[in-house]
C-alpha cells in the first residue's frame, strides 16, 4: 500500500514542477486540477484502505469533496475569473523558468535534509512522502513569489494550501473529519475573495499585475 | 473559615467594589441613585478595608494566601497574597476612598444629566479595585495584569472629559508613558522567570547572578519611577493630574503614584535583596533631582492642580530619598538605620496620600464653586467658601510640612535617617546625604512658598473674576470627605505614635528590625531615635507651646496697650477712587522673583503687549511668559527624534509595498527555520 503513496507523493511533487514550469495563466488552472485530482486520488486510495480495516468512511467523504472543490468548482471559478478580465500575454515571472525549477530541485534536497532530523516523522528511513509534500508547500510560496499576476498567486496560495493538506493527510494518515471540513470551508472562502479582489485590482489598475499595488501602502 | 478573619475581611471587600462596579452599570439610567448607590458601596467596602488591614498589621502575622482560582494555562491564576507590606498600602487606599468616595457624592453630581455617570463610576470602582489587587496579588504575572487594568482605567478617568483637547493629549502621554513604564516591568519579569522558572515575587532570588540582579533594578526602577512620576520620567504626571476630574486625580496622585513605591519595596528591596550600594545612591540622586525640580516648577504655576501635581513629585522625591538611605545602610549592614529610613519613607508616603488627596479634593471644590483651576481668576474665597478655605489651609500647612501637621513628622523622620547614615569612613555617601539634607531644607522652604501662593493667592484678597465673585460653599458632603482627611492629617501631626506603630511593624514584618522603642519617649510624643541625643521632639508639646506663646502676646498686649476700639473701615486706597481686584498681587507676580532667579531652570521668555494708540496710555496690557520644558526639549524630544526617523528609514527599506517582497521574507523566514531544525 506505502507504494501507492510513494508515487502519488512523487507525482503531486512532479505536478507542482510542471506548475512551476507553466507560462500562461490557463495552463496554471489545468495544472492545478491535475494535482488536485491527484491529492483526491491519494485520499480515496486512504479512505478505500481505511474503509477495510477499520470501517470509517470519512476520508472518502472528504475524497469526494476534493474531488468537488478543488478539482471541478475552484478551477472553473479561476477560469471565470481570468475570463471576465482582460486578456494580455505578457511575461508573467520574475526569474527564468530554468532557474525556478533549479531553485525547486534544491528546495526539496534542502527539505530532505531538513526533515531528515526530526524525530518521529520518520521510523528508521526517511519519510519520502513527507519530503515531498512538505516541498509542495514551499513550491508554493515561490511561485508565489515568482509570478507577477494575481491569478499566479491565488493559485500559488492553493498549492500551498494541497500541499500542507497532502502534508497532513501522509503523517496521519486521516484527520478528524471536522478539521478537513474547516479546512474546506477557509479555503472556499480564501479563493472566493480572492477572486473577488482579482476582479477589484483589475477594475482599479487596469491590470492585475500586483507590482501595480505598490504605490498603495502609506 | 473564620467570620471576622482578616482574610474574610478583605475577600468582603474586594467583593463590595466589584458590586459598586456592577451597581454603577445596573443603576445606569437613574444618575443620581447610581451616584450614590455606588458611592456608597465603596465607601463600606474601604471602612471593610480598614478593619482589614489594620487587624492585618495588628493582629496576624503570618501572610494571607486567597486563592480565587487556578486556571490548567500556566502562569494565569488569580491569587492574592496579602503580607504587612500589602496590607499598609491597603490601608492609606481604603482611607482615602472613604473620604474620596464621600466626596464624589457631592462632585460627581455636577455631571448628572450632562455626562455617563454611571460610566464614570463604574471606572472609577474598577480603578480602586485594580489599585487594590496591585497590592495584594501574589504573583508577578497577577500583578503585571492588574498594574495594566489600573493603567488603562486611570487613563479612561483621564481622558473622561475628553472634549477639551488638552485633555486627550495629557491622556495620550499618559498612556505612552505608563506603556513605557510596563515594557520595563516586563523585561525585570522576565528576567526574572528565565534565572528562576517561576513567577513568584515572594521566592528566592538566590539564583540570579548579580550582573542579572543589577540589570532587573534597573529595569524595575525605570518602570516604577515612570509610575511614580519621578524626574526624568514625570512628564506624563503634570498633564495627567489636572486632566483628570478631581476625585480622580486625588486618587492618582494620592495613591496610584504609591504603587510604585509599593512595588519597588516588594520587587527591588524584599525580592531582589539590595545588592550594592550605588542601588541607593541612584535612587537617592533621582529623590533629590525631583524634590527640587519638582517643587520649583510647582511654585510657577497657576493652575492649582498643575501646582500640586508638581508637588506631589516633590514628595515623591522625599519619599526616594527615604527609600534610597534605605538602600544604602540596607547594603552596608546599618539595620537600624536602613529600618528608620523606610519607616520614613512609607510614613510620608502615607501622610502624603493623605494631605494630597485633601488638596486635591479642595482643588476639586474650588473648581466646582468656580469652573476654573487658573488662580489668576480665582481670589477672595475664603469669605465665599469658609470650610473649603479652611480645609485647604490645613492640606496646605501638612504639605509644607508644619508643625503640627503630619507632613512634618515624615520630612523630619527623613532628616534623621539621612543624619544617622552619615558616619565616619565614606566621603561619598556622606556628601550625598549631607547634600540631600540641604535639598530638603530647601524643598521645604520652597514648598512652604508654594503654598502661601496657593492659598493667598486663591482665597485672599479680592475676587478676580465674575465667577469667583458668585462662587458658594460646595455641597456638605464633599466638605466632610475633605475635612476627615485634613482632620487625619492634624490628628497623625500632633500623636504620630498609633500610625508610627503600624509602620513600625510593617517594617518589622519586612526587615526583622523594630525601631518603635526608640522612637517613642516618656509621654508617648517624643523621639529618640537612633540615640542621638538632642534630637527630640514633640509636635503635641510644640503646639501646646505656640498657642501658649499667642495668647501670652495677645495677654501681654491687651495688658500694655489697655482697651482699644475696633471700627470697620475700607483701606486706605492713596487717593484712587476704590482699591480694585487688579491693584493686588497677581500669581505670576508673586512667583516672579524665583523666575528671575532660577532663569536657567526655567528659560522663560516673556511676552508684553501693549495695545493702545498712544504709548503712555495703554488700553490694555499683556503679560506671557511662557516656560520651556527643559525634560521634553533635552530629553524626549531627541529620543522621539530618533524613533521616528528609525521608523521612517525602517520603512522606506523594509515596508517597500511590494507583494513579493513580503512573500519573500516569509520565504526566507521558512527557510531558515527549517535550516535552524537541520543543523542547531
Amino acid at each position: 500500500m506505502s507504494n501507492y503513496f510513494d508515487a502519488l507523493s512523487v507525482l503531486i511533487l512532479f505536478s507542482s514542477f510542471i506548475l512551476m514550469a507553466n507560462k500562461r495563466i490557463k495552463s496554471y488552472i489545468k495544472t492545478f486540477r491535475i494535482q488536485s485530482l491527484l491529492i483526491a486520488l491519494a485520499a480515496g486510495i486512504m479512505g478505500i484502505k481505511g474503509s477495510f480495516e477499520e470501517g470509517r468512511i470519512d476520508i472518502l467523504v472528504v475524497c469526494l469533496l476534493i474531488v468537488v472543490l478543488k478539482v471541478i468548482f475552484i478551477p472553473n471559478l479561476l477560469n471565470k475569473t481570468y475570463a471576465n478580465i482582460e486578456y494580455k500575454v505578457e511575461k508573467d515571472f520574475i526569474l527564468n523558468i530554468p532557474i525556478l525549477i533549479l531553485m525547486c530541485c534544491a528546495l526539496v534536497v534542502f527539505t530532505y535534509f531538513s526533515l531528515s532530523t526530526i524525530d518521529g516523522i520518520n521510523a528508521g528511513i526517511i519519510n519520502t512522502q513527507v519530503v515531498n509534500s512538505v516541498s509542495v508547500i514551499l513550491i508554493g510560496l515561490l511561485f508565489m513569489i515568482s509570478r507577477k499576476k494575481a491569478i499566479g498567486q491565488i493559485v500559488g496560495f492553493l498549492v500551498i494550501e494541497n500541499g500542507l493538506y497532502i502534508t497532513a493527510l501522509f503523517s496521519t494518515h486521516g484527520m478528524p473529519f471536522i478539521v478537513d471540513v474547516g479546512i474546506f470551508i477557509d479555503v472556499i472562502t480564501a479563493v472566493m475573495i480572492l477572486g473577488f479582489m482579482v476582479f477589484r485590482i483589475n477594475e482599479k489598475f487596469e491590470s492585475i499585475d500586483i507590482d501595480k499595488l505598490n504605490n498603495l501602502r502609506g | 473559615m473564620k467570620i471576622f478573619s482578616a482574610s474574610a475581611l478583605f475577600q468582603t471587600s474586594i467583593l463590595l467594589y466589584l458590586l459598586a462596579a456592577i451597581a454603577a452599570l445596573v443603576f445606569i439610567k437613574q444618575q443620581k441613585w447610581d451616584n450614590i448607590i455606588s458611592n456608597i458601596i465603596c465607601i463600606i467596602a474601604a471602612i471593610f478595608g480598614i478593619a482589614a488591614s489594620l487587624m492585618k498589621i495588628l493582629v496576624e502575622d503570618m501572610p494571607i494566601n486567597i486563592s480565587i482560582f487556578h486556571s490548567t494555562i500556566p502562569f494565569i491564576s488569580v491569587e492574592l497574597r496579602i503580607d504587612h507590606l500589602s496590607a499598609f498600602f491597603v490601608l492609606s487606599l481604603s482611607l482615602l476612598v472613604v473620604c474620596v468616595s464621600l466626596y464624589s457624592i457631592g462632585y460627581i453630581s455636577h455631571y448628572i444629566g450632562k455626562r455617563k455617570v454611571g460610566l464614570f463610576n463604574f471606572l472609577y470602582s474598577a480603578f480602586i479595585l485594580s489599585m487594590f489587587l496591585v497590592m495584594t496579588s501574589g504573583n508577578a504575572v497577577f500583578f503585571l495584569l492588574t498594574w495594566e487594568a489600573m493603567s488603562l482605567l486611570s487613563y479612561f478617568l483621564v481622558v473622561f472629559e475628553s472634549e477639551h483637547e488638552e485633555n486627550q493629549a495629557a491622556g495620550t502621554l499618559y498612556i505612552i508613558m505608563t506603556h513605557v513604564g510596563t515594557a520595563f516591568l516586563m523585561v525585570g519579569f522576565m528576567m526574572m522567570y528565565s534565572y528562576t522558572q517561576s513567577f513568584d515575587m515572594f521566592g528566592s532570588s538566590a539564583d540570579i547572578p548579580i550582573l542579572a540582579k543589577n540589570a532587573m533594578f534597573i529595569m524595575f526602577l525605570i518602570g516604577f519611577g515612570t509610575k511614580a512620576g519621578v524626574i526624568p520620567f514625570h512628564i506624563w504626571l503634570p498633564c495627567a493630574h489636572p486632566a483628570a476630574p478631581s476625585n480622580v486625580s486625588a486618587l492618582m496622585s494620592g495613591i496610584m503614584i504609591k504603587t510604585a513605591i509599593y512595588g519597588m519595596l516588594r520587587f527591588i528591596f524584599t525580592y531582589l535583596g539590595v545588592q550594592s550600594t550605588w542601588w541607593g545612591a541612584l535612587i537617592i540622586v533621582l529623590g533629590i533631582f525631583s524634590s527640587t525640580l519638582g517643587v520649583s516648577y510647582a511654585f510657577v504655576m497657576a493652575n492649582i492642580k498643575k501646582l500640586l501635581a508638581y508637588s506631589s513629585i516633590e514628595n515623591i522625591g522625599i519619599i526616594f530619598i527615604g527609600l534610597g538611605i534605605g538602600f544604602i545602610a540596607q547594603a552596608q549592614g546599618h539595620l537600624t538605620v536602613s529600618a528608620l529610613a523606610i519607616i520614613a519613607s512609607l510614613f510620608h508616603s502615607f501622610n502624603h496620600t493623605l494631605f494630597k488627596g485633601s488638596l486635591f479634593l479642595g482643588a476639586g471644590s474650588i473648581q466646582y464653586a468656580t469652573h476654573t483651576k487658573n488662580m489668576e481668576e480665582l481670589g477672595g474665597l475664603i469669605k465665599k467658601m469658609p470650610l473649603t478655605a479652611l480645609f485647604v489651609l490645613g492640606g496646605a500647612l501638612s504639605a509644607a510640612s508644619i508643625v503640627p501637621f503630619n507632613g512634618f513628622i515624615g520630612e523630619w523622620l527623613t532628616y534623621q535617617s539621612l543624619f544617622a547614615n552619615i558616619v565616619p569612613g565614606q566621603a561619598a555617601l556622606n556628601i550625598l546625604s549631607i547634600l540631600s539634607v540641604a535639598v530638603l531644607a530647601m524643598t521645604g522652604a520652597m514648598a512652604a512658598a508654594s503654598f502661601v501662593k496657593l492659598f493667598g493667592i486663591s482665597f485672599l484678597g479680592l475676587p478676580r473674576s465674575e465667577q469667583a465673585l458668585q462662587a458658594k460653599e460646595v455641597p456638605c458632603v464633599m466638605n466632610i470627605g475633605t475635612g476627615i482627611l485634613v482632620t487625619l492629617c492634624l490628628f497623625i501631626g500632633l500623636f504620630p505614635l498609633p500610625i508610627l506603630k503600624v509602620v513600625d511593624k510593617v517594617v518589622l514584618n519586612l526587615m526583622g528590625t523594630s525601631l518603635i522603642g526608640q522612637l517613642q519617649g516618656g509621654l508617648l510624643i517624643a523621639y529618640y531615635p537612633l540615640q542621638i541625643s538632642g534630637n527630640v521632639i514633640s509636635p503635641l508639646l510644640f503646639f501646646v507651646v505656640l498657642v501658649a506663646v499667642i495668647l501670652f502676646a495677645l495677654l501681654v498686649i491687651r495688658i500694655i496697650g489697655g482697651k482699644y476700639s475696633e471700627r470697620k473701615y475700607g483701606t486706605w486706597d492713596c487717593g484712587f477712587e476704590a482699591l480694585n481686584s487688579r491693584m493686588q498681587y497677581s500669581a505670576a507676580g508673586f512667583s516672579n522673583p524665583i523666575e528671575i532667579v532660577f532663569k536657567i531652570l526655567f528659560r522663560p521668555s516673556r511676552k508684553l503687549k501693549v495695545e493702545g494708540k498712544l504709548a503712555y496710555h495703554p488700553e490694555s496690557i499683556e503679560y506671557t511668559t511662557v516656560w520651556e520644558s527643559i525634560f521634553e526639549k533635552h530629553l524626549y524630544n531627541p529620543i522621539f527624534y530618533v524613533i521616528k526617523m528609525l521608523s521612517r528609514r525602517t520603512k522606506f527599506i523594509i515596508q517597500t509595498g511590494s507583494i513579493h517582497s513580503y512573500l519573500l521574507y516569509i520565504f526566507v523566514v521558512v527557510l531558515v527555520l527549517m535550516m535552524y531544525n537541520t543543523f542547531v
